[in-house]
C-alpha cells in the first residue's frame, strides 16, 4: 500500500487520434514540474500517477499548476485482492469527513470478483456502520464521494483538488510576450500559455530612467509565470536610446505611440529569431491613450505576425482578480521607480493621424536603432 | 573601483572594527553576565567602550551609556521611555527630524506633539521656538546634524533657551548623523540624552548607544533579564559593541572631508548652471563637512542616481518617485525648497577616506551624464 497522486487531465480527453501526442507532452510537463520533489511519474490506464515524492503537499500544489491537468487526487494504492483491507482503508479515509457521502466504484478490470454496484454497497455499508454519528448516505447529491477504482491495483480517494486546466505547454506553438512590470501583461501571458503555448518574453528597460530594482521586479514576475509555463526565455532590451531619439525628433503627442510601434517591431524581430509565431500584449480597449482602437490600429500595423490580446475585453477589476488568482498581483503592485514620465506626453494622441506618425518616424534611423536594441538585449532564462 | 558617496545611509565597516568583531565572536564570545573569569573579557570591553563614548561627547560625571540595537531604538527609548512624564504636556521635535524621532513623538499617548519650523537653510527656527516653549514643555528633540542637508543645528543656543524657559524639560539630541564627524559637547549644550549609531561611523549595523545624563530616568521599552541596569534587557550585543568600540578608536580626529566636499561643490558649480544648494552654504560654519545636498535641475534625482550608478558611483537622493507618484522629502519641504529643485536633489555624503581624485572622477561622470540627460525634460 502506498500514497500517491492521481492526476486527471481535461481537454486532452476531447482529442482523437492525436491524444497520445498530447498525453506524452503532459506527462513530460508533470515530470519536469515534480523533478525537484524527486517524484516518480508514469502514465497508466489513462491516468498519470505521481509517487515517492519528498514533499507530498508541495508536490501536489506544483502539479495543480501544470497546464493540461484538470484535477489532482491524493489517493491510496493497494492490492485489489484483499477486499477486507480495502474496506478498512476506505473507512479510515472517511473517519474525518462529516455529512453525506456515497461510494462510487469503477471497475476497469472486468474480471474482478465483484461488480461496481456490489463494491459500492459493501464498502458503503462497512463505512457507514462505523461512522453513523457523523456520516449518512445520499446517492443523489452527496457532499463527499469516496471513489474506488479497480484497475491492476485498487485506488481509493475522496478528495479532488481542481487544477488549472488548459493544454500542456509546448503543444500550441511559441509566442513572444511583451512583458512590463504592470498587472496586465503577466495575465495575458498566462492566458495564452494556458492554451499550450510556449512563451518567450520581451521587456524594455530604460536605464537610468528605470532602475535595476525595477528590472528585477519584472524578472520576479517572469519567474512566477515561468512556474506555469515551464521556463521562459526573457529578453531585456535596452530602450533608452530609442526613447531619447523619439523624444528629440518626433511630435510630442505622438511619442508614446511611436515608442509602442518600436516595441512591437523589436518584439517581432526577437520572435522571428526564436521561431515564435505570434506576439502577446496585455492591451485592453480604452485602458490608456495608446489602447484606444485607433491607437491599437497604428501599433498593430507595423507587424505581420498575429498579435494576441487576450485581455482586450476585460475591465481592469477583472484583470486584477485574475492576477490575484495566478499570484502575480502582489509583485505587479509593488512600487517601483519609473522616471519614464520624462518621455510621456502631457496629452497623448488618442485619435492619431497616420501621416503625422510617419512624418515623425521618418526622422529616425529605424533599422539601425532596432538592430542595435535586439543585438544588445540581455537574455535571461527564467 | 566604485566610489561610495552615500555615507549618511551607511558606511563600510573599517578593518579594525571587523577584526574586533571576529575576535568577539571567536574568542571573547562569553556572556558578560556569566560568573567565571573568562566572561571578564567582554565585560571589560563594554566598560571601556562606555567610557570612551562618555569622553567623546564630554558627558557630565554620573552620565550613563545604554547599548541597544541602533539609532532608532536609542531615539525611541529616549522619547517613549518618558511617556508617563509627558502626559498632558508638550513634546517638541524639529520639522526635519528623522522618522525615528518624529514618529516616536507623535506616538506619545496623551501628549501634544509639536513640530518646530525650519528656516530656508534647514536650521531650527530659534526665534519661533522661543515663542513656542513654555512651562508645559516636557521634551524637546533636536538632531545634531540633519541627515539630508548636513545642517548643524544651533544646539547650544537651543539649550540656553530651554534652561531659561522650561528648565525641567528633557533635551534629547539625535546624534546619529553627527557623532564624531562634528564635535559635540553634551555639557555645553545642556543635553539630557544623546543617541548614536555604529554603522554611520564605520562600525557594524545593529549596534547603537544612548547616553543619559545624570539623574535621567527612562522607562524600559523591553523587559527581561534586566541587563543595562534594567533599562534594556537582552544579552548585550558584545560583537556589535566590540565593533563600535574599535570604530570609535579608528575614526580620525583630523580629516579632509570639508576640502573634499568643497572641491566637489566648486566643480559642480562650474558644470551645472542652475545648481542650487539645499541647506546651508557649503562653507558655512554650520554646514557639516560630510554632507552636500544639491539640486541639478532639470535632471530628476533618481535618473541621475542611476546614471551615476552605471559608472559605479553611489549617491543618495532627496526625494524618490515611486510609480509615478512624486514624494518630496519632508526635510526639503520643511525648508520650502521649490518642487523642481526638490525633484532633482542629490545627496553626496562623505567619509574620511574619500579623496580629491575621487571627486574629479565624480565630476567627470556628472558632467557627461548631465549633458546627456538634461536634454530630456517633460515637455
Amino acid at each position: 500500500m502506498r500514497q500517491l497522486l492521481m492526476v486527471r487531465y481535461g481537454e486532452i480527453y476531447l482529442k482523437g487520434l492525436n491524444r497520445p501526442y498530447f498525453m506524452k507532452a503532459l506527462v513530460k510537463r508533470v515530470r519536469e514540474a515534480t523533478r525537484e520533489y524527486k517524484a516518480n511519474v508514469w502514465l497508466h490506464d489513462a491516468r498519470i500517477f505521481v509517487s515517492d515524492m519528498t514533499d507530498a503537499d508541495a508536490c501536489m500544489e506544483r502539479v495543480r499548476k501544470v497546464f493540461g491537468v484538470h484535477s489532482v487526487c491524493p489517493a491510496i494504492e493497494m492490492e485489489k485482492d484483499d477486499f477486507d483491507a480495502i474496506c478498512v482503508e476506505a473507512e479510515k479515509m472517511m473517519r474525518t469527513v462529516n455529512g453525506t457521502f456515497k461510494v462510487e466504484a469503477r471497475r476497469s478490470d472486468k474480471r474482478y470478483f465483484m461488480d461496481s454496484p456490489m463494491i459500492n454497497r459493501n464498502i458503503g455499508e462497512y463505512v457507514l456502520e462505523r461512522n453513523e454519528d457523523h456520516l449518512s448516505v445520499d446517492v443523489h447529491k452527496p457532499e463527499h464521494i469516496l471513489s474506488v477504482e479497480i484497475r491492476d491495483k485498487a485506488y481509493l480517494y475522496c478528495q479532488v483538488y481542481m487544477a488549472v486546466g488548459g493544454m500542456p505547454v509546448g503543444t500550441g506553438g511559441k509566442a513572444a510576450l511583451l512583458l512590463s512590470g504592470g498587472i496586465d501583461s503577466p495575465v495575458a501571458g498566462y492566458m495564452i500559455a494556458k492554451r499550450g503555448v510556449q512563451l518567450i518574453s520581451v521587456h524594455y528597460h530604460s536605464f537610468p530612467y528605470t532602475s535595476e530594482q525595477a528590472k528585477e521586479k519584472v524578472l520576479d514576475l517572469g519567474r512566477i509565470l515561468s512556474q506555469y509555463c515551464c521556463g521562459m526565455k526573457t529578453y531585456v532590451v535596452p530602450f533608452t536610446e530609442i526613447q531619447m531619439e523619439i523624444h528629440e525628433k518626433c511630435p510630442e503627442d505622438y511619442t508614446t505611440l511611436i515608442m509602442r510601434r518600436y516595441m512591437m517591431r523589436i518584439a517581432e524581430k526577437i520572435a522571428e529569431k526564436e521561431g515564435a509565431l505570434a506576439l502577446i500584449t496585455g492591451e485592453s480597449i480604452g485602458q490608456v491613450a495608446s489602447q484606444t482602437m485607433e491607437a491599437l490600429q497604428t501599433t498593430n500595423e507595423v507587424v505581420k505576425m498575429p498579435v494576441f490580446r487576450p485581455l482586450i475585453g476585460f475591465d481592469k477589476a477583472d484583470i486584477i482578480d485574475y492576477a490575484k488568482k495566478i499570484g502575480t498581483y502582489e509583485t505587479s503592485s509593488l512600487p517601483y521607480e519609473d522616471c519614464c514620465t520624462v518621455f510621456t506626453p502631457k496629452h497623448p494622441a488618442t485619435k492619431p493621424k497616420m501621416a503625422k506618425i510617419l512624418e515623425g518616424e521618418e526622422k529616425l534611423d529605424q533599422d539601425a536603432l532596432i538592430e542595435k536594441a535586439v543585438n544588445e538585449a540581455e537574455i535571461i532564462l527564467l | 573601483m566604485s566610489i561610495y558617496l552615500d555615507n549618511s545611509a551607511t558606511t563600510r565597516p573599517c578593518d579594525s572594527a571587523v577584526e574586533a568583531m571576529m575576535h568577539a565572536m571567536r574568542e571573547d564570545f562569553y556572556n558578560p553576565s556569566a560568573l567565571y573569569a573568562a566572561a571578564m573579557g567582554p565585560e571589560k570591553m563594554m566598560k571601556s567602550c562606555r567610557e570612551k563614548i562618555l569622553r567623546s561627547v564630554h558627558a557630565k560625571g554620573g552620565s550613563r551609556v545604554v547599548f541597544l540595537s541602533g539609532g532608532t531604538e536609542a531615539d525611541n527609548l529616549a522619547i517613549l521611555g518618558q511617556q508617563k512624564k509627558c502626559r498632558g504636556q508638550k513634546v517638541f521635535y524639529s520639522a526635519g527630524e528623522h522618522p525615528a524621532v518624529k514618529e516616536a513623538c507623535q506616538a506619545m499617548e496623551e501628549a501634544e506633539a509639536v513640530a518646530i519650523p525650519y528656516t530656508r537653510e534647514g536650521l531650527v527656527d530659534v526665534q519661533a521656538l522661543e515663542q513656542m516653549l513654555d512651562e508645559r514643555t516636557a521634551l524637546i528633540c533636536i538632531m545634531q546634524v540633519n541627515n539630508e542637508t548636513g545642517t548643524i543645528q544651533p544646539l547650544q543656543e537651543i539649550g540656553q533657551l530651554i534652561r531659561r524657559l522650561c528648565p525641567k524639560a528633557h533635551f534629547h539630541v539625535d546624534g546619529v548623523q553627527g557623532y564624531l564627524r562634528v564635535p559635540f559637547d553634551m555639557q555645553a549644550v545642556g543635553a539630557d540624552s544623546y543617541a548614536l549609531s555604529g554603522h554611520k561611523i564605520h562600525g557594524p549595523k545593529g549596534i547603537g548607544a544612548l547616553v543619559m545624563g545624570p539623574g535621567v530616568q527612562l522607562h524600559p521599552r523591553q523587559v527581561g533579564g534586566g541587563q543595562e541596569n534594567t533599562i534594556r534587557s537582552g544579552t548585550e550585543n558584545t560583537v556589535g559593541i566590540a565593533g563600535l568600540s574599535a570604530a570609535i578608536d579608528a575614526f580620525p580626529k583630523e580629516h579632509t572631508m570639508q576640502q573634499v566636499k568643497m572641491h566637489l561643490y566648486e566643480g559642480l558649480k562650474e558644470i551645472i548652471p542652475g545648481l542650487s544648494v539645499n541647506g546651508p552654504a557649503p562653507d558655512a560654519a554650520y554646514a557639516a563637512p560630510h554632507i552636500l545636498n544639491v539640486s541639478l535641475p532639470p535632471v530628476r534625482s533618481e535618473t541621475m542616481l542611476h546614471a551615476l550608478e552605471g559608472k559605479k558611483i553611489y549617491v543618495g537622493i532627496g526625494s524618490a518617485c515611486s510609480s509615478h507618484k512624486q514624494k518630496v522629502s519632508p526635510v526639503l519641504r520643511a525648508m520650502h525648497v521649490d518642487q523642481a529643485a526638490a525633484e532633482s536633489a542629490l545627496r553626496f555624503s562623505f567619509c574620511p577616506e574619500n579623496t580629491i581624485e575621487e571627486m574629479n572622477a565624480v565630476l567627470e561622470a556628472v558632467k557627461g551624464q548631465y549633458a546627456l540627460l538634461s536634454r530630456f525634460q517633460r515637455r
